[in-house]
């Protein structure tokens, strides 16, 4: 049979597991707002019984340590989520950029076109008054300047999707880093034990990580190992490799894995991503269409003029200058004609014959060698930018509905709950309030067993 | 089961959420517009850049349809005129042709044909706004005196006639050169009545008559041509009237593309500012929540 002593030894060693459940739960109320915290749970285990030789009693209560509630899932679907609407965000925000440039506001092409258009008609009426050729002249830059801007928007957004490149391997540098060095401490602590907060801090980057570019991660014996969505290494274990970046032909920043392989093209997701496919495929895109309207409009349009005849009785001359270089058509086309005589208005020579104006207000309206006028070419150029600014922003609710959903399954699992925390306050001070009655009633028995059989007490 | 303990970031997204409705719906109240963005609807925003143009267009072709409106009116008044003159000539030779007049007589008509015959050159030689109306496209004075032809006068515009673009598939034509009018080669108005002053000059009563009927047969012609200024006037009101449609059918279209609806848009800013208002009540009410505020603090 256990003695008083055993009831000592339970109760100071409840003494000690509750103070420990307390710590943990004032650890846990302190870090409600650190991000990335995961609660902690006390964990109690009964320890083994006390075998006298007749008798068996329970042998107390001990802390065998604190878990960390994480779904280790829950996080890789969080990170993928993080990197898909980190990319539709990066999309999204330049298109926002761009589509202003697409808007009717006066300074853009739709005005352009419609100013051209109706100062010719003007021209019609009156085709020897010099006001009215200065009107179609000026609607004529006007246009030019609205392409010369357009084209300079899109380049701006373009160079601003480049520039995040660095800046974005960069911080994916400095995070792998950092993620490497806490994979070796955690690759100290036994495989079945918890990391803590080191695991909490690793999650935390690699989701940060997981905002730049896509990841794809996979659990091993050293810890994490973590690489692009196409293979590309960016940890493994205690090592990582840094992402470089150097200058491509095409003056943009390309990405160079740590072999000097340029990877480019296969990354995806996250900030990374997004620029990437903004800067490489969505700008490239609506700028061959805007240079390809730019260039056969122009080329229309001198043709036109060519047909017929200036105020001076000459034949007309290019109204618009192209640059020699196709792929800068729109924002190198300027008007090319001087003084308002030189607009060709007359089909005979005559100074008062608008014969020719139907010719130059035709080329605004017929087909070009795309197969569409001009008003249809950049109908369509402003459908294509619109749609995709509505479907990048779209996306990016879409995704961070889904976002806010697995966030949520996640808080549900990790997050400390203040009431919760509470009642566990009251629990563990109510139990350590009890064993310390154990503790002090033991020693009233101490002192009744001493003072047996005497008549003065100790 | 456990739920998220976190009511901050389900809050926040409700409150940004409403706070999106609420500057979507106040954007939509104050530029009367739902389409502010190629993105608010791509297909809209496509549709009206030929809109933008159309309209561009429309307003041009009605003030073309003004403009050349008014230069129809005054070729037609000019030749009315040109007309009465020679309704006068004709009376005029007439009356020298009967055979009873002395030369004395002849000679004061011939005058006054000679001084009709000036006040139509003069009418030919009409311009508006520095261009002339009967020179044909050229911009040189259509009759000039010359004294080596035989009416007196050379024609030095050209043969040509503008056609004015007053709609996408319409163009008028707006000038008859001087020389179908006054110069033809049957019916030479110029030639006709120089011929009359002539004749009643040095002329018996027979040549007279001869060419009092030529200025006759002229001034039945000129009466023909003024005809199509006629035309040209009523296809020029019949399209004012359409251009007048055009402008609202397209304003229309441009308000269905991108306007607001101001009922369904003051509507929706309400809605969006009671939703708005709940969220934040909601959250006041929640966030500071917790068992905390139930204990007694310990004693």
């Amino acid at each position: 049979m256990g003695g008083l002593n055993t009831s000592l030894l339970i109760g100071v060693q409840a003494l000690d597991a509750n103070q420990g459940a307390l710590q943990a739960t004032s650890n846990n109320i302190a870090n409600v707002n650190t991000p990335g915290y995961t609660r902690e749970v006390a964990q109690f285990t009964e320890n083994g019984e006390n075998q006298a030789v007749d008798e068996v009693t329970g042998g107390g209560v001990a802390l065998s340590g604190l878990q960390s509630i994480r779904d280790e899932l829950l996080n890789i679907q969080i990170q993928q989520q993080t990197s898909q609407q980190n990319s539709a965000n990066t999309q999204s925000s330049s298109l926002q950029q761009v589509q202003t440039f697409f808007t009717t506001n006066g300074d853009d092409i739709a005005s352009g076109l419609a100013s051209l258009s109706s100062s010719l008609t003007q021209l019609s009426a009156s085709p020897s008054s010099s006001s009215a050729q200065q009107g179609a002249i000026s609607s004529g830059k006007n246009l030019a300047a609205a392409f010369n801007t357009t084209a300079q928007g899109l380049s701006a957004a373009q160079s601003d999707a480049d520039q995040q490149v660095p800046q974005t391997v960069t911080q994916i540098n400095s995070l792998t880093q950092q993620i490497a060095q806490l994979n070796s401490q955690l690759g100290q602590v036994p495989a079945a034990n918890d990391g803590g907060t080191t695991q909490d801090q690793l999650d935390q980057l690699v989701q940060q990580l997981s905002g730049l570019t896509g990841i794809s991660i996979t659990q091993n014996n050293d810890g994490e190992t973590i690489t692009t969505g196409n293979g590309t290494p960016l940890v493994m274990g205690g090592q990582s490799f840094n992402l470089q970046t150097t200058t491509g032909t095409n003056g943009f920043q390309q990405v160079v894995d740590s072999n000097g392989n340029n990877i480019t093209s296969s990354i995806q997701g996250g900030t990374l991503g997004g620029a990437i496919d903004i800067r490489d495929q969505v700008i490239p895109g609506f700028q061959s269409q805007l240079n390809t309207l730019a260039s056969q409009f122009a080329t229309a349009f001198n043709s036109a003029q060519a047909k017929g005849f200036d105020s001076n009785g000459n034949v007309g001359a290019n109204f618009f200058n192209l640059p020699s270089n196709m792929n800068s058509a729109a924002s190198g086309i300027s008007v090319a004609l001087t003084s308002p005589a030189q607009v060709a208005i007359s089909s005979d020579g005559s100074a008062g014959s608008n014969g020719n104006v139907a010719n130059l207000s035709a080329a605004l309206t017929n087909t070009l060698p795309s197969g569409q006028s001009p008003a249809d070419a950049y109908s369509s150029l402003v459908f294509q930018v619109g749609n995709a600014a509505s479907g990048a922003s779209t996306q990016s609710t879409a995704i961070g509905q889904n976002l806010t959903q697995l966030t949520n399954q996640q808080g549900a699992v990790s997050a400390v709950d203040i009431n919760e925390e509470t009642t566990n306050l009251m629990r563990f001070q109510a139990a350590f309030e009890a064993a310390s009655r154990i503790v002090s009633t033991v020693q009233v028995l101490d002192n009744a067993a001493l003072n047996m059989g005497s008549s003065t007490s100790f | 089961m456990r739920i998220d303990p976190n009511l901050v970031p389900t809050i926040l997204a409700d409150l940004q959420q409403s706070q999106v409705s609420l500057n979507t719906a106040l954007q939509e109240v104050s530029t009367g517009k739902s389409v502010n963005m190629p993105s608010d609807n791509p297909a809209a925003a496509a549709d009206m850049v030929q809109n933008t143009i159309d309209t561009g267009d429309v307003d041009q072709y009605t003030q073309n349809v003004s403009s050349i409106l008014s230069t129809v009116q005054t070729s037609s008044s000019v030749l009315s005129s040109v007309v009465t003159s020679l309704t006068q000539a004709v009376s005029l030779g007439t009356e020298g042709a009967n055979g009873t007049n002395s030369t004395v007589n002849l000679q004061a008509i011939a005058a006054q044909v000679q001084g009709i015959l000036s006040n139509v050159v003069s009418d030919a030689n009409t311009s508006v706004a520095g261009s002339y109306l009967f020179g044909g496209t050229s911009t040189s004075t259509p009759y000039v005196a010359d004294s080596t032809s035989s009416s007196g006068y050379t024609y030095s515009g050209n043969n040509d006639s503008n056609s004015v673009a007053v709609g996408d598939n319409l163009s008028v034509n707006v000038n008859v050169p001087g020389s179908q009018i006054f110069s033809d080669p049957t019916n030479n108005v110029l030639g006709s009545l120089s011929s009359l002053v002539t004749a009643l000059k040095c002329g018996t009563s027979s040549d007279i008559a001869t060419a009092t009927s030529a200025v006759d047969s002229a001034l039945s012609f000129v009466g023909q041509q003024q005809t199509v200024y006629g035309n040209a006037e009523t296809q020029l009101n019949s399209q004012q009237t359409f251009l007048q449609q055009d402008t609202v059918t397209l304003s229309t279209q441009a308000n269905n593309l991108v306007g607001v609806n101001l009922a369904t848009a003051a509507t929706d800013l309400s809605q969006a500012e009671t939703d708005n208002s709940a969220a934040l009540a909601a959250a006041a009410k929640v966030l500071p929540n917790s068992l905390l505020n139930y204990l007694s603090s310990p004693s």
